[in-house]
């Protein structure tokens, strides 16, 4: 993806700030991000953004509903109507979430957790292959965040390791996410990231979350990013090879300054781990 | 073939199943006071994608009647699309199938969420190529160009002039002109009459003006071409001004 003014860090668009952006001179991403579920075959006003969009700003997808991992048959249908869609507007990266979306013939618009189990691997990778195949370009899997697991049988870097290993994906590294889980499921996030397949890494989310109790943090994309997920990003970005960085914005968005703010801290820290002469692949 | 055991797709099956229905089942090692959150969020995002497509009519309903009855949409239906903003008319469907207006003793109930979706589903359409027109022609005698991103609908309740607690007792025939404007994307609502739904709809299938008001002359019994035509004119002209007639088709 070539990205603006080489710079790294990308912002999701959405609808609730749309206008603002297009005409804004303050908040200047490299690139956005959007879901291809809330955008296709939309005309009107909305395609108008959409296109205005295009032609300002290099886009990556980040879809909702492909539902990976589920029980069900993969929807055929869609995925040519993804296709479509990332032809159009000349999408460089797609990726989907490492959970499901959709079971027993029903869509249910959120990401729940997959079995951490071989037999779960086995079947992910298989329709990794068939979407890559199908999309003919590599998919990046990102690690969700997660409430509770569910009958596993492995821990879940190995999940996220034997599923990109053995499909040959990239991997879009969420840090939140993973201080999220670390912090729900009360594990180390910096172990937990030497585990992943870094090689691999080939995109990054940041966002910010809500503590709800003293045990529970929801991933809600409603906040600013809190100081020990920087922090994580930074330890994070040292290891990783130059890629694109997305901050995730979905509720509560605040005046574009701030979100800028945040934009330009996360280029502060990748500007000075990755070195300018680093193409980003 | 899937490569999914027995088990794994029966532990997924109820975690989904649950986060429909709320119905807590057994699953293996989960964090159980935290497995809620999932119940939680599916619902919350079944909820507000279905309250802000449907405003009036979740307004209209008592909050007992409006929360039963999304809590057995979402226990009962399974939802078809991809794209959560197209999820609202599978919950009109669901209840005109289910006859909920029946049971609930509000005949129009089906009209009010139709009215209501249109509204959702004119304004986020896909493009639709508009024809190539004149602006300068014979209106009676050329063929009209009209805005091909609308919907004209015949409801038996004026849903779109009376708010819904004004709607009993209005059975009749109602029809509604709604188009989105090019330019602002803007949806645009109009109330027509049933002559003027049939002028339209035989612009749209292609008779001139002249031809659609011979027709209607009779059909209607007005006979008084005259009157009628200076009405239609009138009519069409408005409708001109709106951007809704664009000008006169090309050959
Ligand atoms: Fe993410």
């Amino acid at each position: 993806m070539q990205l603006k003014d080489n710079k790294h860090i990308g912002i999701g668009f959405r609808k609730d700030f749309s206008e603002e952006l297009l005409d804004s001179t303050i908040l200047k991403p490299a690139f956005i991000e959007l879901a291809p579920e809330n955008w296709i075959g939309m005309g009107g006003y909305w395609k108008k953004q959409l296109d205005k969009a295009a032609e300002k700003f290099p886009i990556s997808c980040h879809g909702l509903s492909l539902s990976i991992g589920s029980p069900d048959d993969l929807d055929l249908d869609f995925l040519y109507k993804i296709k479509k869609f990332i032809k159009q507007y000349n999408v460089q990266i797609y990726s989907e979430h490492l959970s499901y979306a959709k079971c027993d013939n029903a869509h249910l618009y959120d990401l729940l957790p997959i079995p951490f189990r071989k037999d779960a691997v086995e079947h992910i990778i298989a329709r990794i292959k068939q979407v890559q195949d199908i999309l003919e370009m590599p998919l990046a899997i990102e690690n969700v965040s997660y409430y509770t697991p569910v009958a596993a049988e492995m821990d879940e870097a190995t999940f996220i390791s034997e599923i990109v290993n053995g499909s040959g994906c990239n991997m879009l590294l969420d840090v939140n996410n993973v201080y999220v889980n670390s912090f729900n499921h009360n594990y180390n996030a910096k172990e937990f990231i030497s585990k992943l397949p870094l090689n691999k890494v080939s995109y990054i989310h940041m966002a910010g979350h809500e503590q709800i109790s003293d045990t529970v943090i929801i991933d809600t994309h409603g906040e600013a990013v809190i100081e020990k997920v920087f922090e994580l990003f930074e330890y994070t970005t040292a290891l990783l090879k130059p890629v694109p960085v997305l901050l995730e914005r979905d509720f509560n968005i605040p005046e574009l300054e701030e979100l800028q703010t945040e934009l330009t801290r996360m280029e502060t820290i990748v500007s000075k781990t990755w070195k300018k002469e680093h193409v980003i692949a | 073939m899937s490569l999914l055991k027995e088990s794994t797709r029966e532990q997924q099956s109820k975690l989904a199943e649950y986060c429909k229905t709320g119905i807590v089942p057994e699953l293996t090692g989960i964090l159980e006071e935290n497995l809620h959150h999932y119940r939680r969020l599916v619902f919350n995002i079944g909820i507000d994608t279905i309250e802000t497509a449907y405003p009036i009519t979740y307004r209209f309903l008592p909050d007992e009647v409006w929360d039963k009855l999304v809590y057995e949409f979402y226990a009962e239906h399974k939802c078809q699309t991809p794209q959560v903003w197209r999820m609202p008319l599978e919950f009109y469907e669901y209840c005109v199938e289910k006859d909920i207006q029946g049971k609930l003793n509000l005949p129009f109930l089906n009209d009010l969420l139709y009215f209501e979706w249109l509204e959702l589903e004119v304004h986020t359409m896909d493009d639709i190529p508009y024809p190539s027109f004149d602006t300068e022609g014979d209106l009676l005698n050329n063929l009209l160009a009209i805005n091909p991103e609308h919907k004209l609908v015949k409801f038996t309740y004026p849903v779109h002039i009376l708010a819904a607690t004004e709607l009993e007792g209005k059975e009749g025939n109602y029809f509604l002109l709604m188009y989105r404007e090019k330019e602002s994307g803007k949806v645009q609502c109009m109330d027509v009459s049933i002559l003027y739904a049939y002028i339209l709809e035989q612009i749209q299938n292609g008779l001139t003006l002249h031809a659609v008001l011979t027709d209607a002359d009779s059909l209607f019994q007005i006979n008084n071409f005259e009157m009628l035509k200076e009405h239609a004119i009138n009519f069409i002209n408005d409708l001109k001004q709106r951007q809704f007639i664009l000008g006169f088709l090309n050959a």
